[in-house]
C-alpha cells in the first residue's frame, strides 16, 4: 500500500513501529526538550504522593522530609563544613549521585548503541569485588599506584562482565536483556558467597560476620568535602564528573562514537558504510560495563571500604541507573541531572530521613515506585505525545511548509 | 441508471497531514467488468481503495454498493458488503497453511470450541478446483511461490463471497508469465459475475485486461474511458499531464576500459540456497549495463557480494583491474566502487543522522573527517554543504536529520555521497523506487552524465522500462544465471521471455 | 527451517537420517552418561559414563559435520559434561549420592518448576499475540505478596489465590495499556513494571505487616495420593494442587492455542497483525486479553511461592528473585510452544532442586550452587540447542491506520 505522503518519520508513533530503540529515544529527545523530563518527574512524584496519601501519610510533609534528608535545604544556609546536618546530608547525596552518574552512563552508552544494559547491577558488583580484592592486597603500596591499580582493575572487570553479554549477542544473537539479567544474579550470588561465611574474600578477623576485609588505607580515595572517617565526599565525585565529559567526547567527537550511534540507529546502513556491527556491539557493551565497574571502584575505595553479603542483597544502584539514563535521555548532561534527582531521593529516603511522617522502609519503596513510574512514562513517551500533539495543532494553523517542486504528489 | 452500477464512489475526499490524497474523486464500476484504476505513485489509487475496504474513513463523499449507500467502519464491514481486497504486500501468514490463511477470521468449528481443520481444507480444495487454482490447502504459505500466494489471497476474498474484488498492483511481484495466468483467472472471475477493480501504473496491462479505465492524477479523477480508443500515449498523457518521454534521450556511449568485472561468481543466501550461479559480467568505462530480472532471481545477492556485504562462495571480482578477494565493504569502497543501494532508508542512510553525518558514512574514519579517532564536525558540515548545493538537495541543510527530507531528496543525498567519492564504477540498485517523476528524471539524467564522465555504471532494476531507457547493454538474470545479453535495440518481448526463463522460444524480434 | 507439522509428515526413515534427530539423540546420550552414575543405577566404575559419553561426542561430531553445527557442538559439550559429571559421581560416596538423588528430588523438581511453568505459559500467550512481556517477574511478585494478603484478610487460600491473580492481572492491564495503546517500547515498559512491582510490594509489605508476616496464613494444600509404590509416592504422591494445576495448564494451553479458532487468531496477531486486521480480527482486543491473561497466570505462580509448600504463608521482599526471567527463558527455550516450555521449566526446576540438594556436600558452597539455574538460562538463551523462532511480529507495536 503506497501511502501518498513523504516518507518522513512523522511522529513518535511511527518511529515506534519502524525505528530502533535508539532512534525512538533520540526522537523523543529532540521533540520534547527539557520540558518532558521535568514533567515526567513531576508526574511520577505526584502519583507517588497519591500512594502516600492513600496509605494515611501526608505526602507534602513526606516530600519535605525527603528534601531535607537529601540535604537540599543546604542551599538555604550554605556552609563549607559538614558539621551541620544539611551540609552532611548534601555531601551524602552527592556521594550517592556520583555512583548513579556512572551506572547511568553505563545504561546510556549501551542505549546509544541500541542495546538495553540491565546488567549494571552485576557489573557494579564485579567492580566492587575486584576493587575490594585489589584494595586489600598490595597494602604496602603508595597511594597513587594502589588507587590506580584498583580503579583500573575494577573498570576492566566491569567491562569484561558486560562484554560477556555483548559477545553472546554478537555471536549467537542472545538478547542482552535476558543475558545481562542472568549475569546480574550470577554476580550477586558470587559476591554473596565471596563475602559470606567461609567465602574466600571474607574478613579474617570476624569469622561469623559475612563481611569482607576493609581495604588498605593506601587505597582509600582522598576526601574533598567532609572528614575521611565520617564518609566525606571523596574525589570519586570528581571522577564521576570526568566520566561525564569522557562520555560526551566519546559519543560526539570520536569515530568510535560515530560508529556506536550509527549501529544504534540503523545497523544495516552502518554495515553498508563499512562499520563492523558485531565489533561495535561488543565494544559498546564493554564500555558500558566499564562505567558500571568504575562505579563499584569509587564506592569501594571512596567510602564503603568493605562490603558484606547483606549489602549485596539490598543494593539497587544499577537499576536506578536505568531510570537515570532514560530520564536523562542518554545524554551526559541529562544523566548528571537525573543522578542528582535520584541521588537525593535515595539518600533522602533512607539515612537522611527523620522518620516522623513516614518510615524509611516505606520511603525507600516509594523511591522504587517513583523510579518505576519514571521509566514507564518515558518508555511510553506519553508526555512527548502530549507535547507533540500540541505542537502539531499550532503548526496546522500556520501555512504548510512549501514543498520543493520535486516533492509534489 | 445507478441500479446498473455495482459500485459508486462520489466526491471522495481524504486528507493526511500535509497532503490531500483524494480530492473529489469519483469511480463507477459496472457488474461483471474489469475496471482499471490507473495512476502514478502517489496519485491516490491505494488511498481510494483503502477507503473502499474500510481501512480509512473518507473526510467527505459517498459510497454506494448496488445502489445502497454504505459507510464502513472497518474491514469487516466492507467484507460483509461483499468487497474483497488483494493487497500489494500480501496479508498472508507465512508459517500457517493455505487453508488456515483462507479461513482466518471465519473459521469452521466442530464440537463448539475446536477448530475444524479438515473442513477448512476441504472447502479450500473445492474452491481451488472450481476456479482452477493449483494450490495445495495443506501447504505452508512460506513454501509456495509468489504466484500461488497471490491466488491464496484471491481465495480469501472469494471465501467471503466477494462480489467486488480489488487488486492492488497485482503484477508487481509476478513474472510476465504469471501475470498472463492471473489475467486468465480474472477473465474467469469476470465470467462468474465478479466485478474487479485493478489498481496499476502499468499501461501495457491496462490495455490487455481492462474493460474501462479511470485515471487518477495528484488525487483527482482525470478521466474515465473505455478500452476501445485508448492508447498508451493517451493514457500516459492523462496520467502525467504532459507528453511523456517514454525513453531518456542520451548520446551514444563512448566505451573504454573494463572497470568492473566479475568472473564465475557463486553466491548463496542465508539459508544456503545458491542464488547467484556462475555469473560473469563486465562493465566498461562510459557505459551503463542494466540487469533485468524479476525480483528474487539473485539480484540482491549479486549486489551484496559485489559490495562486500556478503561472502561469495566462488568467483573473482575486479574493480579497476584490481582483484578483490573476500573483501569487506570498506575495502570494496576504497577500491573505487560506489553503490546507490536499493533501500535508501534501510541501507543508504541513517535517518536520525544529519545530512553531514550521512555524507560521511564511508569516510568518517580517515582524514580530513577525523584523525586518530577524533572527529572534526566542521569539516563534515562543509563537505555536506557543497554537495547539497551541487545536487540541489532541498528540504534542509547539513544539520537537518536525513529523515526530514522527502524520498527524492534522500536519494539525491545518497547519490551525492557516492558520486562525490569519485568511484570508478557505480552500482545503482533500484535507484528510483518510490520517487516521483521529477526526482526520477533528475536521477536518470545524472546517471547518464556520470556515464559520460567515464564511470562504469551497473544498473539493477525491477522496472524494465528503466532498464530499457537507460542501458547501453542489457543482461537478463534468471535464477542466478545470465540468460540473455542484448545491446543496441533490444526486443522487450525477448527480454520478457528471458526473464521468465524461456530462451529462444519466441521468434527473433 | 522445518516446522513440527512438517516433521510429523515426513516418514520415520527420513527422520532417522536427519542430522537433527541424531543431534538430539547425542544430547540425550550425554545426559544418560551422567545418569548412569547416580542412583538408582549407581554404576561405580567410571568406564560406563565414559563409554556412553564417547558415543555421544561421536554422534555430536557427526551431526556437526552434517550441517547442524550448533546442535552438534552442543552434543559434544553434553557428552563431555556427561563424562565429567559421571566420573565425579563415581568418585563421590554412595551415601552422599543417595542423599542427593532420592525420589524427593523429582518432587522438588516439580515444585521448583511450578512457578516457572505458570510464567512460561503466561509469557507464551502474551508473546504469541505479539507482545513481549518482560514484566512477568513483577507480576509474579505481585501475586506472591497480594496472595498472602488475600489469604490473611480473607481467611482462606482461595481468596488469596483470587486476590493474587487479580493483582497480577491489574499490573498486566497497566502494562498492556502502555505497550499496546501507547505503543511504548515493550522492554523498557516491562522493566518499569518490574520496578513498580518491587516498590509496591515492598511498600505495602512494610505498611501492612511491618516487614514480617506473623501468624498463620491459610496455605494451598497438597494433593495426597496414597498407595502408589515407593518411587511414585516419593515423587508425585504429595504435590501441591497448584503443581497439578500447572500440568493441566500445559495441556489446556496447547489445545487452546493450536486447536481452537481463537488460538489461530492469537497466533495470527503475533505473526502478522496487519493480515489479521484485514480479515476483521480485532488485534488490540486480542493482545489486551492475552497480556492480561499472562498477568493472571504468572501471578498464580507467585501465589505458589508464598502460599505453597515452599513459602508456607510467608513473604519476603523480592521473593521471586528472577524466576520471572527464568520462566521467559523457558518459554524461549521451548520455542514458544507449551510442551517445550514445560520441558524447559522442568529442566530449570531440576537445576534448582539439585542446587538445594548439593548442599549436602558443602553448605558454604551452596550459595554458589544457586547460580546453576541462571547459568543454564544463559546457555539456553545463547541458543546452544538449535535456533528458536519467535512469532514474527513479537515485540513490534501495531499501528492501525
Amino acid at each position: 500500500m503506497t501511502e501518498p505522503k513523504k516518507d518522513i518519520v512523522e511522529s513518535p508513533e511511527q518511529a515506534a513501529s519502524t525505528g530502533t530503540l535508539a532512534a525512538r529515544l533520540s526522537l523523543s529527545q529532540r521533540a520534547g526538550g527539557v520540558a518532558v523530563p521535568v514533567a515526567t518527574v513531576m508526574l511520577a512524584f505526584l502519583i507517588g504522593g497519591l500512594v502516600v496519601l492513600a496509605t494515611g501519610h501526608n505526602p507534602l510533609d513526606a516530600y519535605h522530609d525527603i528534601f531535607d534528608g537529601a540535604g537540599l535545604n543546604w542551599i538555604f544556609h550554605p556552609t563549607t563544613s559538614t558539621q551541620t546536618t544539611a551540609a552532611y546530608n548534601l555531601s551524602q547525596t552527592l556521594l550517592q549521585s556520583a555512583t548513579l552518574i556512572l551506572t547511568g552512563l553505563a545504561v546510556a552508552f549501551a542505549f546509544r548503541c541500541g542495546m538495553f544494559n540491565i546488567g549494571g547491577q552485576g557489573q557494579y558488583f564485579v567492580g566492587l569485588i575486584v576493587a575490594n580484592w585489589l584494595g586489600v592486597s598490595f597494602s604496602g603500596m603508595s597511594p597513587l599506584p594502589h588507587i590506580l591499580i584498583a580503579i583500573i582493575g575494577a573498570t576492566l572487570a566491569g567491562a569484561a562482565w558486560a562484554g560477556i553479554a555483548g559477545v553472546l549477542k554478537a555471536t549467537t544473537g542472545a538478547h542482552e536483556v535476558i543475558s545481562t539479567i542472568m549475569l546480574n544474579y550470577i554476580a550477586l550470588y558470587t559476591a554473596t558467597w565471596l563475602f559470606g561465611d567461609g567465602g574466600p574474600l571474607q574478613n579474617s578477623t570476624q569469622p561469623t560476620v559475612p563481611v569482607s576485609n576493609p581495604i588498605a588505607s593506601s587505597a582509600q580515595l582522598p576526601v574533598i568535602w567532609g572528614t575521611i572517617g565520617f564518609q566525606g565526599l571523596d574525589i570519586g565525585f570528581l571522577i564521576a564528573i570526568a566520566a561525564l565529559v569522557v562520555f560526551w567526547a566519546l559519543i560526539n567527537r570520536t569515530t568510535l562514537g560515530y560508529e556506536v550511534r550509527a549501529v544504534g540507529f540503523n545497523p544495516e546502513a552502518a554495515a553498508y558504510g563499512g562499520i563492523n556491527v558485531k565489533k561495535n556491539l561488543v565494544r559498546a557493551m564493554a564500555i558500558s560495563g566499564a562505567f558500571a565497574g568504575l562505579a563499584g571502584a569509587i564506592d569501594m575505595l571512596g567510602y564503603l571500604y568493605q562490603y558484606g553479603s547483606l549489602d549485596v542483597a539490598v543494593s539497587q544502584v544499577g537499576f536506578i541507573g536505568i531510570a537515570v539514563a532514560l530520564l536523562g535521555r542518554n545524554t551526559a548532561l541529562g544523566v548528571f541531572l537525573g543522578s542528582l534527582i535520584f541521588g537525593g531521593l535515595i539518600y533522602g529516603t533512607t539515612q537522611g530521613l527523620s522518620s516522623n511522617v513516614i518510615q524509611p522502609e516505606l520511603a525507600t519503596n516509594l523511591t522504587y515506585i517513583i523510579q518505576g513510574l519514571v521509566v514507564l512514562f518515558i518508555g511510553a513517551d506519553i508526555l512527548i505525545l502530549y507535547v507533540w500533539n500540541s505542537r502539531k495543532r499550532l503548526r496546522r494553523q500556520s501555512p504548510p511548509q512549501a514543498p520543493a517542486k520535486a516533492a509534489v504528489y | 441508471m445507478s441500479d446498473e452500477l455495482v459500485l459508486e464512489m462520489r466526491g471522495i475526499r481524504k486528507e493526511f497531514p500535509g497532503v490531500v490524497a483524494n480530492d473529489d474523486v469519483s469511480l463507477d464500476v459496472r457488474p461483471g467488468e474489469v475496471h482499471a484504476l490507473l495512476g502514478e505513485n502517489g496519485a491516490g489509487k491505494s488511498t481510494l481503495m483503502n477507503i473502499l475496504y474500510g481501512l480509512y474513513k473518507p473526510d467527505a463523499g459517498e459510497i454506494r454498493i448496488k445502489g445502497k449507500p454504505v459507510s464502513f467502519g472497518s474491514a469487516s464491514d466492507a467484507i460483509q458488503a461483499g468487497i474483497g481486497m488483494v493487497h500489494q504486500h500480501f496479508m498472508l501468514i507465512p508459517v500457517m497453511t493455505v487453508a488456515e490463511n483462507v479461513v482466518l477470521g471465519t473459521e469452521p468449528v466442530r464440537d463448539r470450541v475446536l477448530l475444524d481443520e479438515t473442513a477448512a481444507e476441504r472447502r479450500v480444495a473445492d474452491m481451488a478446483k472450481t476456479f482452477k487454482f493449483a494450490v495445495d490447502p495443506g501447504a505452508l504459505v512460506q513454501d509456495i511461490g509468489v504466484g500461488q500466494q497471490q491466488r491464496v489471497e484471491i481465495m480469501k476474498a472469494l471465501y467471503r463471497n466477494a462480489d467486488i474484488l480489488i487488486l492492488d498492483e497485482p503484477t508487481a511481484v509476478l513474472t510476465p508469465q504469471e501475470a498472463l495466468d492471473l489475467f486468465e483467472i480474472l477473465r474467469t472471475l469476470r465470467h462468474e459475475g465478479v466485478s474487479i477493480v485493478f489498481i496499476t501504473h502499468k499501461l501495457g496491462e491496462v490495455l490487455e485486461i481492462a474493460d474501462r479505465i479511470t485515471v487518477l492524477r495528484r488525487g483527482k479523477t482525470i478521466e474515465t474511458v473505455s478500452r476501445e480508443g485508448a492508447t498508451e500515449q493517451s493514457l500516459a498523457r492523462a496520467m502525467v499531464g504532459r507528453d511523456v518521454l517514454l525513453r531518456v534521450e542520451k548520446p551514444p556511449a563512448e566505451v573504454g576500459d573494463i572497470l568492473l568485472e566479475v568472473e564465475d561468481l557463486w553466491v548463496s543466501d542465508d539459508r544456503g540456497i545458491e542464488k547467484v550461479r556462475g555469473v560473469s559480467l563486465e562493465v566498461r568505462s562510459g557505459e551503463i549495463v542494466g540487469i533485468a530480472g524479476v525480483d528474487g532471481n539473485g539480484q540482491t545477492e549479486l549486489i551484496e557480494a559485489l559490495t562486500g556485504l556478503r561472502r561469495a562462495e566462488r568467483g573473482v571480482t575486479r574493480v579497476g583491474g584490481r582483484e578483490l578477494h573476500h573483501a569487506s565493504t570498506r575495502e570494496v569502497l576504497d577500491a573505487g566502487l560506489g553503490h546507490i543501494p536499493e533501500d535508501r532508508q534501510r541501507r543508504g542512510l541513517v535517518l536520525e543522522f544529519s545530512l553531514a553525518e550521512n555524507v560521511a558514512l564511508h569516510d568518517y574514519g580517515r582524514p580530513p573527517d577525523s584523525k586518530w579517532g577524533w572527529l572534526f564536525p566542521k569539516r563534515l558540515i562543509e563537505r555536506a554543504r557543497r554537495l547539497i548545493e551541487e545536487f540541489d538537495v532541498r528540504g534542509g541543510g547539513p544539520l537537518t536529520p536525513a529523515g526530514a527530507l522527502s524520498g527524492g531528496n534522500q536519494q539525491k543525498i545518497v547519490a551525492a555521497r557516492e558520486i562525490s567519492r569519485d568511484p570508478r564504477a557505480l552500482i545503482a540498485a533500484q535507484p528510483t523506487r518510490g520517487l516521483d517523476v521529477g526526482a526520477i528524471e533528475y536521477l536518470h539524467r545524472r546517471l547518464v552524465t556520470e556515464r559520460d564522465e567515464g564511470r562504469a555504471i551497473l544498473l539493477v532494476s525491477l522496472e524494465l522500462d528503466e532498464i530499457l531507457s537507460l542501458s547501453d547493454r542489457i543482461l537478463v538474470l534468471y535464477e542466478g544465471e545470465i540468460v540473455g545479453k542484448h545491446s543496441g535495440a533490444a526486443s522487450e518481448e525477448q527480454i520478457g521471455f528471458e526473464m521468465v526463463g524461456l530462451k529462444n522460444e519466441a521468434p527473433a524480434a | 527451517m522445518s516446522t513440527w507439522s512438517q516433521r510429523l509428515d515426513n516418514p520415520v526413515s527420513d527422520r532417522l537420517r536427519d542430522p537433527a534427530s541424531t543431534g538430539y539423540l547425542a544430547i540425550g546420550l550425554g545426559a544418560f552418561a551422567a545418569f548412569l552414575a547416580i542412583p538408582p543405577i549407581e554404576a561405580r566404575s567410571p568406564t560406563w559414563p565414559i563409554a556412553v559419553g564417547i558415543v555421544a561426542i561421536a554422534l555430536g561430531i557427526w551431526t556437526a559435520t552434517r550441517g547442524r553445527r550448533r546442535l552438534g557442538w552442543g552434543a559434544v559439550v553434553g557428552g563431555l559434561l556427561g563424562i565429567g559429571l559421571g566420573i565425579l559421581a563415581t568418585k563421590s560416596g554412595t551415601s552422599n549420592l543417595e542423599l542427593v538423588f532420592d525420589t524427593t528430588l523429582l518432587a522438588q523438581t516439580f515444585g521448583f518448576a511450578t512457578p516457572l511453568v505458570f510464567g512460561a505459559i503466561a509469557g507464551m500467550f502474551s508473546e504469541r499475540s505479539g507482545v513481549v512481556n518482560i514484566g512477568l517477574e513483577g507480576m509474579m511478585l505481585m501475586g506472591a505478596f497480594w496472595g498472602v494478603y488475600g489469604a490473611d484478610k480473607g481467611g482462606s487460600w482461595v481468596v488469596g489465590l483470587l486476590v493474587g491473580m487479580a493483582s497480577g492481572g491489574l499490573l498486566a492491564l497497566v502494562y498492556a495499556y502502555f505497550a499496546i495503546h501507547l505503543r511504548a517500547d515493550q522492554i523498557v515498559g516491562g522493566t518499569a513494571v518490574n520496578f513498580l512491582a518491587y516498590g509496591i510490594t515492598g511498600y505495602f509489605f512494610q505498611q501492612f505487616y511491618n516487614g514480617q508476616i506473623t501468624g498463620q496464613v491459610s496455605t494451598v494444600p497438597n494433593l495426597h495420593i496414597p498407595g502408589l509404590g515407593n518411587f511414585l509416592e516419593g515423587s508425585i504422591g504429595d504435590l501441591s494442587w497448584l503443581t497439578w494445576a500447572s500440568f493441566a495448564l500445559v495441556i489446556v494451553a496447547y489445545v487452546v492455542l493450536f486447536k481452537t479458532p481463537i488460538g489461530l487468531r492469537i497466533r495470527a496477531c503475533g505473526e502478522h497483525p496487519r493480515a489479521a486486521d484485514t480479515v476483521g480480527i480485532n488485534v488490540y482486543a486480542i493482545r489486551y486479553a492475552c497480556v492480561i491473561l499472562s498477568g493472571l497466570l504468572v501471578a498464580v505462580g507467585g501465589v505458589y511461592l508464598s502460599l505453597g509448600p515452599q513459602g508456607n504463608g510467608t513473604f519476603i521482599n523480592n521473593m521471586t528473585n528472577g524466576r520471572g526471567f527464568i520462566a521467559l527463558a523457558a518459554m524461549i527455550f521451548g520455542n514458544w510452544r507449551p510442551a517445550g516450555a514445560f520441558a524447559a521449566a522442568l529442566l530449570f526446576g531440576f537445576s534448582s532442586a539439585l542446587a538445594l540438594k548439593l548442599q549436602v556436600y558443602s553448605s558454604q558452597a551452596s550459595t554458589l550452587f544457586a547460580v546453576l539455574p541462571y547459568v543454564l538460562t544463559l546457555v539456553a538463551v545463547a541458543g546452544v540447542i538449535g535456533r528458536t523462532v519467535a512469532p514474527a511480529a513479537d515485540g513490534k507495536p501495531y499501528a492501525k491506520q
